[in-house]
């Protein structure tokens, strides 16, 4: 392992038959070429920008995937290759919305128990006989549902990975997301 | 008796539900047209959320990335050594060393990385225009024998290495770990795209990524000589 701990970057060819591009721009990048993070930022911004707006808003969204990118780019000697450089950039983007959310105190009834998150969506829908669209109502969901549901559901975490990077108990988790499916259950073909 | 099981109905789907319970469950559906009914419901939120597609940003968000990392002139952050030191003088190669270099990066941004391969590897590929047929004659010739470029960019690193261990006592111990942390980066990254062609030699993009990492060590060692100073 080098000192930027990007020995493992790349995936060995002669194991895997094929080598992960990711994982050589990161390994460039890493070495200070923004070409090749560049390359590494046209392929993955759309999925990072995709979850920025379903954790935070519209509003934050385009400023939120920069600062991911940035700190992305500051924290490359941490990647290891131990996993998908694409994993790894989601974590580092789940980390920088958390703090950008923490940071703006949009925390809104975060977890809540009960029934409580059932009750919202109908009393912000515009009206019974409107259609909902499906990412409106993921929109219109407490913000601990709707990062579990999006974490899982969405994004394919588990829930003991939503847990530690949420830090909560993954009982909350399962909990959670079975709050945000039942909520989002009643606007299916609306 | 039925909320119990809706409550239930995602951790039976995600396969999170203990074996009795599951069993219970799957005992209790079929009489059941409420769990029933949310179950199947439940199947199609999850199968929306995993439908959903991205939406790409509405303006190239890149730009201001790129500012704000420093990387707006193109240059990677291992040149900003060079800003280190304001009045840096520029090192002067010897006309050999300039030879070499330059010869180097032709064949390398010909495409011609393939003459650094191994020689099993490079029995296959008879000439550097069956590789680099963009080239023109006059480069073709430069770099042929395969040889000459080899040891053309290996003389040119090090002797660029050479002068930079002569005055590595000269220089501060940050810049220093600086440029070695980078240039192990880059000889890794080297040897892997090395090995990734072995795999596949024919892949044009590795043999792209192997000629730049190679330019950027010969920029990085220029660069990084460049801050010696003159004894």
């Amino acid at each position: 392992m080098n000192e930027l701990g990007l020995e493992a970057a790349i995936l060995e060819p002669k194991q895997t038959g094929r080598t992960d591009p990711d994982a050589v721009d990161a390994t460039l990048a890493a070495s200070g070429d923004a070409s090749a993070f560049e390359r590494l930022y046209r392929s993955h911004v759309t999925r990072v920008y995709g979850l920025v707006r379903r954790m935070l808003s519209d509003d934050d969204a385009d400023e939120v995937a920069q600062d991911i990118f940035v700190r992305a780019w500051q924290k490359l000697g941490t990647f290891r290759g131990e996993a998908a450089f694409g994993t790894w950039l989601h974590r580092v983007a789940v980390n920088v919305i958390l703090a950008r959310r923490e940071t703006l105190g949009t925390r809104r009834k975060r977890y809540l128990e009960g029934d409580a998150v059932l009750e919202m969506i109908p009393a912000r829908r515009p009206g019974p006989e409107m259609a909902m669209d499906f990412e409106t109502a993921m929109a219109r969901l407490p913000d601990g549902a709707r990062e579990v549901f999006v974490l899982h559901d969405v994004e394919g975490y588990r829930h003991e990975e939503i847990a530690e990077m949420l830090g909560l108990a993954t009982g909350t988790s399962k909990s959670q997301l079975h709050r945000a499916r039942m909520a989002l259950r009643q606007h299916l073909g609306r | 008796m039925s909320d119990q099981w809706m409550n239930r109905l995602s951790d039976y789907l995600d396969g999170e539900l203990p074996d009795g319970e599951r069993i219970a469950l799957e005992a209790h559906l079929p009489g059941c047209s409420e769990c029933s009914a949310g179950l199947a419901d439940l199947r199609q939120v999850i199968a929306r959320a995993q439908m959903l597609g991205n939406e790409a940003p509405h303006r190239d968000l890149w730009p201001t990335i790129a500012q704000r990392i420093g990387a707006t002139g193109g240059k990677p952050r291992t040149v900003d050594l060079g800003s280190r030191r304001a009045a840096a003088r520029r090192l002067s190669f010897s006309l050999p060393q300039l030879a070499a270099a330059g010869i180097a990066l032709m064949a390398l941004s010909g495409g011609t990385v393939w003459l650094l391969r191994s020689p099993a590897q490079q029995s296959v590929a008879p000439s550097v225009a069956t590789v680099s047929s963009g080239n023109p004659p006059a480069i073709n010739a430069a770099v042929n024998p395969r040889g000459n470029a080899t040891q053309s960019y290996a003389a040119a690193v090090a002797d660029l290495e050479q002068v930079l261990a002569s005055g590595r006592g000269q220089l501060d111990t940050t810049t220093i770990r600086v440029i070695e942390q980078n240039l192990a980066a880059i000889d890794r990254a080297i040897a892997q795209a090395q090995r990734a062609l072995d795999a596949d030699p024919a892949n044009l993009y590795l043999n792209t990524h192997l000629a730049e990492t190679m330019r950027r060590k010969l920029d990085l060692l220029r660069q990084a000589a460049a801050l010696v100073p003159v004894s």
